[in-house]
């Protein structure tokens, strides 16, 4: 199985917000407000019996302990909850887990039980982005506006910004998207994404 | 300096606005890997499952033919074709099977342009060989008795264990099941060499089946087996088995490609298997055996000389016995004149001086006469483990249930060197301590760490190497690192399910994997395109399945529909399937695929089972536990056709089809009248004349779905229209024999609609190298091949498992 591989932690400057990269911002780098510490054990959980089921039935798909005790690895949480719909960064993850170091990652497990609430927290997080805002985000490297961004480019900042992705996850990503030229049509780049 | 200012400012949110789109980007893609990696993961359990259940039906095979041999009589009309069926198990002598066996006066013609062999075989005429097959040709029937011949008087003379050392700083290479996959063999040896006095092989079995080019892999393995009989080292495998061989597709393809001398040859393999060592052992440290161990293995046992066997004899009609009354049948020896060490065997030092010893063991061993040895060796080549896994369940439970005086001429110990051997061949390890019967394969067991530490310690062993289940990653450690699976036969499901993988053993015994994927089928294809196409194929088995079970499905789903209003909601629908099929599926996540559409919430289960439907027969006038009874019996039925079928016409008259199917309702309890029987000739297109083919009958038996039919036809259109698709000169050949079909034909093509064989999204590109991965590869390595030499062969990743 492709191991996650979990970019060391960043200092996340503030949360992607959609539609709002032309107003101005207020000062040059604010400050990340204090995030209050997440517990778990206090959240609701509002899914259905039969949406436990179906997220249990995802979880098991998962669990790759020998005897198959129903148990992750914190590693694997993130892929767990983005199977599941949702798409955390990767920071979100993070926090979820309890902002574990990075050893603890394919060492500690968590059960089902334990899985839930983060699943839940997660998805009640409102920036879930849509199809809109991912070509927005697409268009900030179309410098001609012709609805093409530079496959070289794209792969650089994907690697370099942001929550950086590895050379495999790149080639993954961009397998059979550049034209002859190098240039990605994004709008149906998105398709191929979304349509996964 | 305002203007300076708001610069800098723009700069900087220029920057900021890069790094959120980016992130955004990375988040979406997150998604999409995990997404994608679910699917992988159900798919592989859809396959794992589906070749479980298929060796459900090869249990139904082997009690069908046990039920054939108590129940028929002398006079019965049915004598015939049951006699047909077993006429195999003729039993001559030395003398007439070695001119039955004769190729003295088969001629090569002038215009044959393959191989011409003469012996001994010498290491160029090998190569030679494997450039010919590469090259897509075929040895000569002639040629092909020949070599058999002289590998089958090595392998008499072979131990029951093979054993190998590590000296003079040799690497042995070790591969796993093949299952008739040349470009595998092929990868392998072009990776790491051919073998050779300096690079030792052991392969470990499950040469055949399945794969089309299952010949091909034999002839160059017992090539190299007489050309290097001190450093090729060949184990059986459960599929090194005639009975097997007729289900899984080694019998056809013997047949096909020799249509003349096929029935020669697959009766000199049959004694060449039965003659194949068990084991393999290196340095008295690693075990190499195809299935595993049990709790009794003894490898003393095994390397003793084995005695013959003699089941106890039919006594009143009503006990199950597999052995009725035809003596002849009944007599399955195995005798193998090995080494008869009761001790472990102290070291030797070259690999010469232990060939002769053996040769001089096997001399000073003989205890018989050479009448009685030849005797003994004739009555060998009977032997059929798989045939004897069910009988040995019987026996066994007969020997102790009661106390008949036949009964005795039944030793035990004859009875546990069976069950040594159906061990060695069939178990599979467990995570659980203890040691189970392996009542999913029908022989064997499962056996559990424990077991594993103890025969470790008992033996001096330090690492078991086996085979027999397939892996993703082409290898997988079990027990505590003390157990390893080895697989070499990549996409062994469907393209792209799985790699396979090979080792390298030298005088540390730490074993070196290289995995590696023959993606001819796959190139030009991403990882998400491989991961959908399999996910296709897993798919289509699984509406087999549901298919099958569609009276107990109905059922299942009324009696929660009390109401009757046609619906059922989705929780209760996975529940209720599983409750019918007993495969452990995550079926809440599968069902966007496998539902079409939902009001509510709710499906409409008739409209469900609408679209799940057959080809044909109609099923106006068959009802439909009918079908569906046939439907899980087609691969019984399409195995006895094609022994019936003597001649390998393809065709089989009408009386002998009439018969097989009377027998098969007689067997199941359930009436096929003759209405029926007449229904399914005539809506299976038959030509009239008394005659029946084969092919086209069980073409009959194959499922369409509706409405992926229509969906996958307008999404080629889109492509078609969109962009300009590749051109494929091939149809991938999907090789699954997991899915209950008649892919057993290497030709045959999938009747699904184009849509099977092309994607999503059309790729330009070459294939991008899989990324190592296994958990424990942090220092991995990617090869490219030199595309001059290997349009077939790609990427292979070399392995170093930590210390």
């Amino acid at each position: 199985m492709a191991p996650k591989k979990i970019e060391p932690k960043k200092p996340e400057p503030k949360r992607p917000e959609p539609k709002k990269e032309e107003a101005p911002a207020p000062a040059p780098v604010p400050e990340t407000p204090k995030e209050p510490e997440l517990d778990l054990k206090s959240i609701l959980l509002e899914f259905t019996a039969d949406q436990i089921e179906e997220f249990k039935d995802a979880f098991t798909l998962f669990d790759e302990t020998p005897t198959g005790e129903m148990k992750i690895s914190y590693a694997q949480c993130g892929d767990v909850l983005r199977a599941l719909g949702h798409n955390p960064t990767n920071a979100d993850v993070l926090t979820v887990l309890g902002k574990p170091k990075a050893e603890d990652m394919n060492t500690k497990y968590l059960d089902f039980e334990t899985f839930l609430p983060m699943l839940q927290h997660i998805s009640r997080a409102k920036n879930q982005g849509t199809f809109e805002d991912f070509v927005e985000g697409l268009r900030v490297f179309d410098k001609e506006g012709n609805g093409t961004v530079m496959g070289a480019e794209l792969r650089h900042v994907l690697a370099t910004l942001g929550e950086k992705m590895t050379e495999d996850e790149v080639d993954r990503l961009m397998a059979g998207q550049e034209d002859a030229n190098g240039c990605i049509n994004y709008t149906s780049f998105i398709k191929h994404i979304l349509s996964g | 300096m305002v203007i300076y200012w708001c610069e800098i400012l723009n700069h900087f949110f220029f920057l900021n606005r890069q790094d959120l789109a980016a992130v955004l980007i990375q988040r979406w893609y997150r998604q999409y890997a995990a997404r994608m990696e679910m699917r992988r993961r159900y798919t592989w359990n859809i396959f794992q499952s589906m070749e479980y259940a298929d060796l459900q039906d090869q249990i139904k095979l082997y009690n069908f033919l046990g039920y054939l041999m108590d129940n028929f009589t002398p006079s019965s009309s049915e004598r015939n074709l049951i006699s047909h069926i077993f006429r195999e198990n003729e039993v001559c002598r030395d003398a007439e099977w070695e001119r039955y066996f004769s190729y003295t006066n088969i001629d090569v013609p002038d215009i044959y342009s393959g191989p011409r062999l003469t012996f001994p075989l010498d290491m160029d005429q090998a190569a030679d060989l494997v450039e010919a097959f590469k090259n897509k040709q075929q040895l000569h029937s002639r040629y092909v008795l020949q070599l058999l011949l002289e590998t089958w008087k090595l392998l008499r003379v072979l131990p029951n264990i093979n054993r190998v050392s590590t000296c003079h700083s040799k690497e042995i290479t070790i591969c796993g099941d093949l299952h008739g996959q040349l470009e595998d063999l092929l990868l392998i040896f072009y990776k790491n060499g051919m073998p050779s006095l300096e690079k030792p092989y052991v392969f470990n079995g499950d040469y055949v089946d399945r794969g089309k080019d299952s010949m091909e892999i034999l002839l160059i393995l017992f090539a190299f087996l007489l050309v290097f009989p001190g450093n090729v080292y060949l184990n059986r495998g459960n599929h090194e088995d005639h009975i097997i061989n007729l289900r899984y597709g080694f019998t056809k393809e013997v047949l096909n490609k020799y249509k003349l001398h096929g029935k020669r040859i697959l009766k000199l393999l049959q004694k060449i298997f039965s003659w194949l060592p068990l084991v393999t052992v290196i340095d008295q440290r690693v075990l190499i055996v195809h299935g595993g161990i049990s709790d009794t293995t003894d490898l003393a046992l095994i390397a003793r000389y084995v005695s013959s066997l003699r089941p106890p004899k039919k006594k009143t009609p009503s006990r199950t016995n597999v052995y009725a009354d035809s003596e002849r049948y009944v007599e399955m020896v195995i005798c193998k004149n090995r080494r008869g060490s009761l001790t472990f065997p102290k070291p030797f030092d070259a690999r010469e001086s232990f060939q002769r010893r053996s040769l001089q063991d096997f001399s000073s061993t003989v205890a018989r006469t050479l009448e009685e040895e030849f005797e003994v060796r004739r009555r060998q080549a009977e032997f059929s483990l798989s045939s004897f896994s069910k009988s040995h369940r019987i026996l066994s439970s007969a020997l102790s249930s009661d106390s008949e005086p036949e009964s005795s001429e039944f030793t035990d110990t004859g009875n546990d060197e069976w069950k040594q051997i159906l061990d060695l061949l069939w178990s599979d390890p467990m995570s659980h301590n203890g040691c189970i019967p392996n009542e999913v394969r029908g022989g064997g067991c499962y056996w559990g760490p424990d077991v594993t530490e103890d025969f470790l310690n008992r033996h001096s062993l330090q690492l078991i190497i086996r085979s027999h289940e397939c892996k993703q990653d082409g290898y997988e450690f079990c027990h505590n690192r003390k157990v390893l699976t080895l697989f070499s036969a990549s996409n062994y499901y469907e393209v792209g399910s799985n790699r396979g993988a090979f080792i390298r053993l030298g005088p540390d015994l730490v074993p070196y994997f290289v995995q590696y994927q023959a993606t001819r089928m796959t190139r030009g294809l991403s990882f998400p395109q491989n991961v959908k196409r399999t996910e296709h194929t897993a798919l289509k088995i699984l509406r087999e399945q549901l298919f099958v079970h569609k009276s107990d499905l109905l059922s299942a789903f009324q009696e929660i529909d009390k109401e009757n209003m046609g619906l059922i909601c989705l929780n209760d629908w996975a529940s209720a399937i599983e409750r019918v099929l007993h495969l452990d599926l995550p079926w809440r996540v599968l069902h966007p695929q496998l539902v079409s559409s939902t009001t509510d919430g709710k499906l409409d289960y008739h409209g469900w089972f609408r679209d799940l439907a057959l080809k044909k027969p109609s099923s106006e006038h068959i009802e439909q536990t009918m079908l569906e009874t046939l439907y899980r019996h087609r691969s019984t039925l399409e195995t006895i056709f094609r022994i019936v079928d003597t001649n390998n016409s393809g065709l089989i008259t009408f009386e002998d089809f009439r018969q097989t199917l009377k027998l098969l309702s007689a067997y199941l309890k359930m009436e096929i009248s003759d209405e029926v029987i007449n229904e399914l000739v005539i809506s299976t297109d038959t030509n009239n004349d008394g005659s029946i083919d084969i092919d086209e009958f069980m073409e009959a038996f194959r499922l369409v779905d509706k409405s992926r039919l229509k969906r996958g036809k307008s999404l080629l259109k889109l492509m078609q229209d969109n962009q300009s698709l590749p051109q494929e000169t091939e149809t991938p050949q999907t090789v699954y024999s997991t899915a209950p079909q008649t892919s057993q034909c290497p030709a045959s093509q999938p009747a699904d609609p184009p849509a099977s064989n092309t994607t999503d999204s059309a790729c330009s590109q070459t294939a991008n190298p899989p990324a190592s991965q296994t958990a424990d590869s942090p220092g991995s390595l990617t090869e490219d091949c030199p595309a001059s030499q290997t349009e077939d062969l790609c990427h292979i990743s070399v392995v170093v498992p930590p210390q």
